[in-house]
């Protein structure tokens, strides 16, 4: 079938080896093959960059190279070209391993059958090829779908801005008085307008999820102010259908490893959904406590006296594009992503999300978060052994807007602007920058751990100083920043006591100062 | 007070009158611009204290619009307000950069809208009062 002989290129060190392939070779229809052989892996990585190699047989133990790592280096050199890896019989486990990097193949030496090796090359090609294209055609649809979805959510929302536009003018009496009637009317379409705008942002989130592109930034943050963000922007929405809405949780929840926008994200999608399952004169409640089964996470439960989900409907809700059907009274329901991207949502900050339920007597939704442990982030540092004498030193920046922040996306860009600032003045392998904990105010707050003497604090803080006064992005913001440090009081490790006690002391001595100074500039 | 002008750039017709009659029942002077290159000349003949600009232009996208505004003495103070139906992730950084001030997604709620532009213009904020018909922050 094929006119031109099939390039192989052997690259192999042992004589013997080469001459039994060779042997092999030979009983082939002539033209069918051409044979090149290499001693050394650098030859074989020059001549692999010029190109014209169909397949290649590789020895895993060449004098200037061995292992997994030449399987690497052949990749590198010649991304589209497929390797069959050689082998001895006491190395079946390495030529697994190979294959996990990407060879097609391995053959173990002497045990080769006559025939079996140009039949295995010829296998190996045709697998790659297909192997290619499939990934090839993947990528592209990804990238059609992405860029379609991309373009038709667009093309959605210039309409959609229009209809706003117009409605909220007639219905704020803008282009004249309205009866009753007309207001009623008016205010439906901008119920449709609202819906619409959210099935939109669902359906790019979901392509988020399925391009891998969805984002989650952890940091130190509250549920309970999620929790009472989310009670307040749809206590409307309940009021308006008869329901109660409230909440209902422990004073002193201890702060979670989280998303605060993606964690009310989350609560919204829950709640949202329990208010439109719910008949008049229900209630939808939300609830947080430390979760008994395992103190390491937060629990919080959405609960409903709705209709209910059926026992074998509770894991199908979660899942893309499941609808529950057969419940009239519920009217439209968007598209049903919302749970869908809940669970996506959870699961990327560590969390599990499930329903139980009863049909008729309502749902409880729950989801964890983890708990928020500052011992995970300093005790890595606190247990490398330090230079004795060192200290250490709570390092605050503190940036604030004058005039006010314009908007939550400037003040989210900026922030992670002066993150990066500040973990670039840091020392990578004494200091840590901790995760962003929730602002107090206009401020924004960055704490780092820095092990060093008094001296080296103000020279981290003068190298902060001054590397936010030369950030062209920061300028026009017109920002305020205050850079303070202070030492915890020496905390000498007795020989008798365990180092998890001693990192607890250090762990609490630190909690305790950004406690102080986030109290102090929250009066 | 002297009223303040506001340059909309903007190639739907429709969301260029939604914007207007909006903003002139907020007391500010509008003016107009359909694409990129006549938004150049608009905002240099009358310099103009704000402008909302659309990305997706013809002749010169909003970015190209940005970098010109930047460019000219005269026209580099004009502080700007991306107002797009472009996707938020992919293009508030780059807008951001090219020196807007905010990034807001169409459709825009109108109260964010306004207290943005107060905030730009340095106008002290509006008490608030219960939002009839935002769009919410979903």
């Amino acid at each position: 079938m094929r006119e031109k002989p099939l390039q192989v290129l052997v690259v192999e060190d042992n004589a013997g080896d080469v001459r039994l392939l060779r042997e092999m070779f030979s009983k082939e229809k002539p033209g069918s093959f051409e044979l090149t052989h290499l001693l050394r892996m650098s030859e074989a990585v020059i001549h692999l960059g010029k190109g014209g190699v169909d397949i290649v047989l590789l020895d895993m133990g060449l004098p200037d190279g061995h292992g997994l790592d030449t399987v690497r280096r052949v990749h590198a050199a010649a991304p589209g070209v497929p390797v069959i890896v050689l082998t001895g019989l006491d190395d079946e486990a390495l030529a697994a391993e190979a294959m996990k990097e990407g060879a097609q193949d391995y053959l173990i030496k002497g045990q080769i059958e006559n025939r079996a090796l140009p039949r295995a090359l010829r296998h190996a090609i045709e697998r790659h090829r297909m192997q290619t294209e499939t990934d090839l055609i993947r990528t592209d649809q990804m990238k059609f779908q992405d860029e379609f979805l991309s373009h038709v959510s667009h093309e959605l929302r210039s309409p959609l801005t229009a209809i706003y536009q117009f409605v909220t003018i007639l219905l704020d009496r803008l282009a004249g008085e309205l009866n009753l009637e007309q207001h009623e009317y008016l205010q439906i379409v901008l119920r449709n307008v609202k819906q619409l705008q959210s099935i939109i942002n669902d359906l790019l989130e979901v392509t988020r999820v399925q391009a891998g592109k969805l984002t989650v930034e952890l940091q130190c943050t509250s549920v309970s102010d999620a929790i009472i963000y989310t009670v307040n922007t749809l206590q409307g929405a309940a009021t308006a259908k008869g329901i109660t809405l409230s909440a209902d949780m422990d004073c002193q929840l201890p702060p979670v490893n989280a998303d605060p926008t993606r964690v009310q994200q989350i609560l919204i999608a829950l709640v949202d959904n329990a208010i439109k399952f719910t008949p008049t004169g229900g209630a939808v409640k939300v609830q947080a406590r430390v979760f008994e089964e395992d103190p390491g996470f937060l629990l919080v439960e959405v609960s409903d006296t709705g209709c209910g989900i059926s026992p074998d409907m509770t894991e199908r809700i979660f899942e893309h594009l499941y609808q529950i059907t057969d419940t009239g009274q519920a009217g439209r329901k968007g598209l049903g992503l919302g749970l869908y991207i809940s669970k996506e949502l959870v699961t990327r900050q560590g969390g599990k999300i499930w329903v139980s339920s009863e049909p008729q007597t309502g749902s409880h939704f729950f989801f964890t978060v983890p708990i928020f442990s500052l011992t995970s982030w300093i005790g890595p540092i606190l247990m490398h052994e330090k230079k004795p004498g060192d200290a250490i030193a709570v390092l605050a920046v503190e940036m604030g807007s004058r005039e006010g922040w314009l908007s939550p996306d400037v003040r989210k860009e900026m922030s992670h602007l002066a993150r990066r600032i500040v973990q670039q003045c840091l020392r990578p392998d004494t200091d840590v920058l901790l995760p962003n904990m929730d602002p107090v105010g206009v401020r924004e707050f960055f704490f780092a751990v820095v092990y060093t003497q008094e001296l080296g604090a103000e020279v981290i803080s003068k190298r902060i100083q001054r590397q936010f006064r030369q950030c062209q992005e920061l300028q026009p913001a017109d920002l305020t920043l205050t850079v303070s440090h202070s030492f915890l009081a020496p905390i000498s490790r007795v020989k008798s006591e365990s180092m998890e006690t001693f990192v607890e002391q250090v762990v609490a001595g630190i909690q305790d100062r950004i406690n102080t100074i986030r109290l102090q500039r929250s009066i | 007070m002297s009223q303040k002008t506001i340059l909309i750039v903007d190639d739907d017709p429709d969301v260029r009158l939604g914007l207007h009659v909006r903003l002139k029942a907020n007391h500010y002077n509008v003016i107009f611009a359909v694409d990129g290159m006549s938004s150049i000349a608009e905002a240099r003949k009358h310099k103009p204290d704000l402008v909302i600009l659309d990305l997706g232009l013809p002749a010169g996208d909003g970015f190209s619009v940005m970098e010109r505004l930047k460019a000219n003495d005269s026209l580099s103070l004009i502080p700007v307000i991306v107002v797009s139906a472009r996707d938020r992730e992919a293009n508030m950084d780059r807008a951001l950069k090219a020196g807007a001030k905010a990034f807001l997604q169409k459709p825009v709620a109108n109260a964010e809208l306004l207290a943005v532009i107060r905030k730009v213009l340095g106008e002290p904020a509006l008490p608030e009062k219960p939002v009839v018909h935002d769009l919410g922050s979903l």
